[in-house]
């Protein structure tokens, strides 16, 4: 684990953080880098018959791996924004990136994951908000953009997921030029 | 701006029931995500909600793939490192995985003198 040092708060977003991240792995707090491992764990479980166990250190290898996954999926969404020049990475950037990147096994339920979220936050948003008149409304729009977004975001995928299903996966160096 | 009850409903067969509606805390993914690059200044609300069924899936997904290692190979009924390891070089889409497992492992290999599996991890 040799990691250069880099200067403290160097190239850190996260103002107001204590830990200046990126100083010597061994120093910056094992919260800031991983998913708790309790979750982590459960969620292994979840997926093992019930007779199955789960070895300490396996469990902290798919921990780091779940952290790498974010950061690996991350990268990719983030360079689409700087291409179209936006500034916030946003839940259709990342299916994207999952399915460019040879996830896109994740995407179809991913995707109704976030309808099901969007909806819910529609939801609540106008009756709770708005009278008679602007809640339906709301309601309207709320549903149509939805479904905007629901197929401008499957066309997308899909066309990704054809162009690039093959000889996509040679991205190793994305930790080692940080 | 987003309340953790408005859609616990939704999801409350589909995750966990301890942890509140999303399996993984979000904060801790929006700290992840920012540490992933410069250039990771503004996130939306939805991405880390988007993330914590991701890496939902993607436990799940390594974690069977490392399960069918466990079972073939040593007749064990619990899931070693070496299995995850072994499923994330066996799996095109965990290649990213590669150079951060193989080289923790190849170093406990070597303090165990054990380089058994060695040539089957450098294949790729």
């Amino acid at each position: 684990m040799a990691e250069v040092p880099a200067s403290p708060g160097g190239g850190s977003h996260e103002s107001g953080e204590q830990s200046p991240r990126g100083s010597s792995s061994s120093n910056v707090r094992e919260q800031d880098r991983y998913l708790p491992i309790a979750n982590i764990s459960r969620i292994m479980k979840k997926a093992l018959p019930a007779n199955g166990k789960i070895a300490k250190d396996a469990k902290e290898t798919v921990q780091e791996c779940v952290s790498e996954f974010i950061s690996f999926i991350t990268s990719e969404a983030s360079e689409k924004c700087q291409r179209e020049k936006r500034k916030t990475i946003n839940g259709d950037d990342l299916l994207w990136a999952m399915a460019t990147l040879g996830f896109e096994d994740y995407v179809e339920p991913l995707r109704i994951y976030l309808n099901k979220f969007r909806e819910m936050e529609g939801d609540s948003k106008g009756p709770a908000k708005a009278g008679d008149g602007s809640a339906k409304k709301d309601g309207v729009q709320t549903a149509s953009e939805n479904q905007i977004g629901y197929q401008g975001s499957f066309t997308q995928g899909m066309g990704y997921t054809q162009a690039q299903t093959q000889g996509q996966h040679v991205m190793l160096p994305m930790h080692g030029t940080e | 701006m987003r309340q953790a009850g408005t859609f616990s409903g939704i999801l409350s067969g589909g995750i966990s029931g301890r942890t509140g509606p999303h399996s993984l805390p979000l904060a801790r993914i929006k700290k992840i995500m920012k540490r992933s690059g410069e250039d990771v200044k503004m996130i939306s609300g939805e991405a880390p909600i988007v993330f914590s069924k991701a890496c939902e899936l993607f436990i799940e997904d390594l974690t069977m793939r490392s399960w069918s290692v466990t079972l073939k190979g040593k007749r064990r009924r619990t899931l070693h490192k070496d299995d995850v390891v072994e499923a994330i070089t066996a799996t095109d889409i965990f290649d990213f995985l590669v150079d951060m497992v193989v080289a923790d492992s190849t170093a406990s290999w070597s303090e165990e003198g054990g380089g058994a599996n060695e040539g089957m991890i450098m294949k790729t």
